[in-house]
């Protein structure tokens, strides 16, 4: 079984490495056999990369601890559910996963795109198929998943206990899911550039992967920081981890890049920035890999393996270089058809926000290599931790949640004094009402508090403009059909799908903003070392120690729990129990922490230690609105699923407007 | 159509401006020195009351609470035989423990004592095991099983739910 996964991830390199010399040559030379052949390289590639992870999945499921992959992440008492997440809880069975997802993506993309635009698609299938040979490339002769222990151990090492999780199954995947999904929007670019088909062709082709990529790296990012929030007991979800970073800005590019594309479709203008900004998200989710996987930068999830780290570096070379050669030399043909008439325009908020949005990235981006830049310049390690990302991303973050409730009603082309009045006249006294009210009730001691208060405003005034869009839809829309207010609401989400689900999109984006301004600015928290019987207050809470329970759950686990009750108003209101988790074979505790959450504030509890006269150490944290940034992400998740639902009204829109256009511009036919 | 593009022009670089201030103050203003302790004591310039990064193992033994205040840890850390002392108040992660490999953050006193605000324990040791691999054969590995952490839960009555 492993000798087939070994042989068949050489198969699959050799396919690859066919198939995209043949696309190419197919596609330059006319030859039509040539492609016929070439056209079934990406299912054989597939096929060959599916069957080499189920024999390793197999692997982990049999416990053949004879690969060494296997025993040093699994062992006989794993959950079965684990057994299956440990394939990509290491650097060699992730890499063996980005692959197959990559490739899954591929085959998708062939059956989408089988026999139809054959000017470009070869190409896209070309440039998947080259990203496909260098992960090939890895898991062949760098990090073979299928690597062999001469004489196989008894038992595995395990999985680390802080991998078990129902996060661990949920979260590398969606993650990967996102990340690997941008090679399909940058395959099709670089297809566009080659053969000069540079109309807004790849973007429509490409829509939809990009939203399903950047909803997976958006979701993945949100499970990112529920997990840290609980599982590794610190009372925050996000420290501005290179890791974490590395994550964060390709979803920022693709953010600035969703948008700036609206633009091409609508205006034809930003060609050149379009095409710069799905290379850069590509070369971001390429960046970060490298970041983990090289250990070059101090972080808590390095894989310490420096020499993958740099192939990943010289890939990335090579693409920007071909790329940016590839996008020069066709900058004569990206000349936009139309400039920006006014400051006070849709468009030129739409480039706003795309500078804003570059701009998060960028300080991101420069805080997390500043290590290494400080030490080749000045030869000394200076690192920037949370305080720099807050001090710098705060502010800008707060110009883009403003810009997210001026874009959106903000006129096209040119917005006048009478239309400014109409469209922000509500949102910004909706704003002034707000700060007016919150003024009295809200503390604004320090600089967060007075952030957290300006966030607050931003949010009620774009919340404020976002709903007067629907309402004045809804009413138009009951005057003209008489439906009733539900049912106009729904038929006309439903029938501008990509409009309203971009709206409620922001919303989720609002409520994550609320979210993350709460929790902190009025967060607190506490330590004390209890004896049995001890009390303390904290928020108007009453936390009494009540009792140490030692559990032997399973034979290689045993639980410590200690048990607060918790009393509010001299009532019991709920029992905490956070506890620490001793794992046989591994050297370290996990702790489990105990959380209550409501819609008002989290009371998040950890056991820090415990003695053997039952005495404990309680770390309690108050998060004010934590809940809202997970409820935020399921808006976003929701808003999301409506504006990629197949339209065939935008269709019709699309093509209505095309032929306008034409008749407008007679342009020679294509194809 | 000329006097459009350089307005254009301006706002835009007013933007990139303004981040680029933005950063750059950030980095001044919250920039802390990374080293390891050996860097430290080589290092010619005093680096006493700014903010500091250092990296080192916890020297064998040297943990020390104070018995009434549980929250209270000193301790030394290690690195090429240059030792450091440091004091830290507040809990200690799960993975702090003798020889384990620790990044604390903080300030150095003219005492020479090292007061931390945060201690930070490296990467979860599978990652750390993961760097062995390569050069350390899978088998000898009855070592790792006996963890300190085990016998103190041990200590206490089982109880079942």
């Amino acid at each position: 079984m492993n000798d087939i996964g070994e042989f068949t991830l050489l198969v699959a390199l050799a396919t690859a490495l066919y198939g995209c010399v043949a696309y190419i040559m197919s596609a330059r030379g006319n030859r039509i056999d040539l492609y016929l052949s070439a056209d079934k390289t990406p299912f054989i590639v597939w096929a060959c990369v599916m069957i080499s992870s189920i024999c390793l999945w197999k692997a982990f499921l049999t416990d053949d601890f004879s690969l060494q992959y296997v025993w040093a992440y699994s062992n006989r008492e794993l959950d079965t559910f684990y057994k299956v997440a440990s394939f990509w809880g290491g650097q060699k069975g992730s890499l063996l996963f980005w692959t197959l997802l990559l490739t899954t993506y591929m085959l998708v993309v062939y059956f989408q795109n089988r026999n139809k635009n054959l000017r470009v698609v070869p190409y896209a299938m070309a440039v998947m198929l080259v990203i496909v040979v260098f992960f090939l490339f890895l898991v062949n002769f760098s990090t073979n998943p299928f690597e062999r222990i001469p004489l196989p151990p008894e038992d595995g090492r395990g999985l680390n206990p802080l991998l078990q999780n129902y996060w661990m199954v949920i979260h590398p995947p969606t993650l990967y899911l996102g990340y690997v999904g941008f090679t399909v929007p940058f395959a099709f670019a670089v297809a566009a550039l080659i053969s000069k088909d540079l109309d807004d062709g790849w973007i429509r082709m490409t829509r939809k992967w990009t939203l399903i990529s950047w909803f997976f790296l958006c979701m993945g990012n949100l499970f990112g920081a529920s997990w840290a929030y609980v599982e590794l007991g610190w009372g925050g979800y996000w420290a501005w981890d290179p890791v974490e970073n590395a994550a964060f800005m390709p979803l920022l590019i693709a953010t600035a890049f969703l948008h700036s594309v609206m633009i091409q479709e609508k205006k034809d203008m930003m060609k050149v920035w379009n095409m710069s900004l799905i290379l850069l998200t590509f070369a971001m989710t390429i960046f970060g890999t490298f970041i983990t996987r090289s250990g070059l930068i101090q972080s808590v999830h390095t894989f310490d393996e420096a020499t993958l780290g740099y192939y990943f570096l010289a890939f990335l070379f090579v693409i920007i270089a071909a790329c940016t050669a590839l996008i020069i030399a066709r900058l004569p043909l990206l000349k936009s058809a139309n400039e920006l008439d006014s400051f006070l325009s849709r468009e030129s908020s739409f480039l706003f926000n795309n500078l804003v949005l570059l701009g998060i990235a960028f300080a991101t981006f420069w805080g997390t290599i500043f290590p290494i830049i400080s030490e080749a310049v000045r030869g000394v390690k200076i690192t920037v931790g949370p305080p720099f990302y807050n001090q710098v991303n705060v502010p800008i973050g707060l110009a883009l949640l403003a810009l997210i409730g001026i874009g959106p009603v903000i006129a096209w082309r040119r917005a006048t004094f009478s239309n400014l009045k109409k469209n922000f006249l509500k949102p910004v006294l909706a704003g002034i009402v707000a700060a007016a009210a919150m003024f009295p009730v809200i503390p604004l001691g320090n600089r967060a508090e007075i952030y957290t208060y300006v966030t607050f405003i931003l949010c009620v005034f774009v919340l404020t403009s976002i709903l007067t869009e629907f309402y004045k839809g809804t009413v138009s829309r009951m005057g003209l059909k008489d439906e009733s207010a539900v049912g106009a609401l729904a038929t006309m989400t439903w029938r501008n799908k990509r409009r309203y689900g971009g709206y409620i999109v922001h919303i989720g984006v609002v409520l994550i903003f609320a979210g993350i301004a709460g929790s902190q600015a009025y967060g607190t928290h506490t330590e004390k070392h209890l004896q049995l019987g001890d009390s303390f207050e904290i928020r108007g809470y009453t936390i009494k120690y009540e009792k140490l329970i030692a559990v032997e759950a399973t034979s290689i686990k045993t639980r410590i729990i200690a048990q607060l009750a918790v009393e509010r108003d001299g009532k019991r209101y709920w029992t905490g129990h956070p506890e620490k988790e001793f794992y046989k074979g591994q050297n370290q505790p996990v702790s489990e922490v105990d959380v209550l959450s409501t819609w008002k504030e989290d009371l998040y509890m950890i056991l820090a230690d415990f003695g053997e006269d039952e005495s404990a150490t309680i770390k309690v944290y108050v998060n004010p609105m934590v809940s809202w940034m997970w409820t935020g992400g399921w808006v976003i998740a929701f808003g999301t699923m409506i504006s990629m639902w197949p339209d065939r009204l935008e269709q019709r829109r699309r093509l209505d407007r095309v032929r306008r256009q034409e008749q407008l511009f007679p342009t020679p036919a294509q194809e | 159509m000329k006097q459009k593009k350089i307005r254009f022009l301006v706002g835009s670089l007013l933007i990139v401006g303004a981040i680029g201030y933005l950063i750059t103050m950030g980095i001044s203003n919250t920039s802390t020195y990374f080293f390891t302790v050996d860097e430290l004591m080589s290092q010619n310039v005093s680096y006493t009351g700014s903010g500091l990064k250092v990296k080192g193992n916890v020297v064998n033994g040297s943990i020390e609470r104070d018995p009434n205040d549980y929250l209270n840890v000193k301790f030394s850390i290690e690195e090429n035989n240059a030792s450091l002392k440091v004091a830290y108040q507040g809990v200690t992660p799960d993975m702090f423990l003798d020889g384990g490999e620790v990044v604390v953050e903080g300030t150095l006193g003219k005492d020479g004592v090292f007061h931390a605000n945060t201690l930070l324990t490296s990467c979860p040791s599978k990652y750390e095991a993961e760097k062995e691999d390569g050069k350390m054969h899978p088998g000898a590995l009855t070592d790792k099983y006996q963890e300190p952490g085990l016998n103190k839960a041990e200590a206490l009555p089982k109880t079942t739910i």
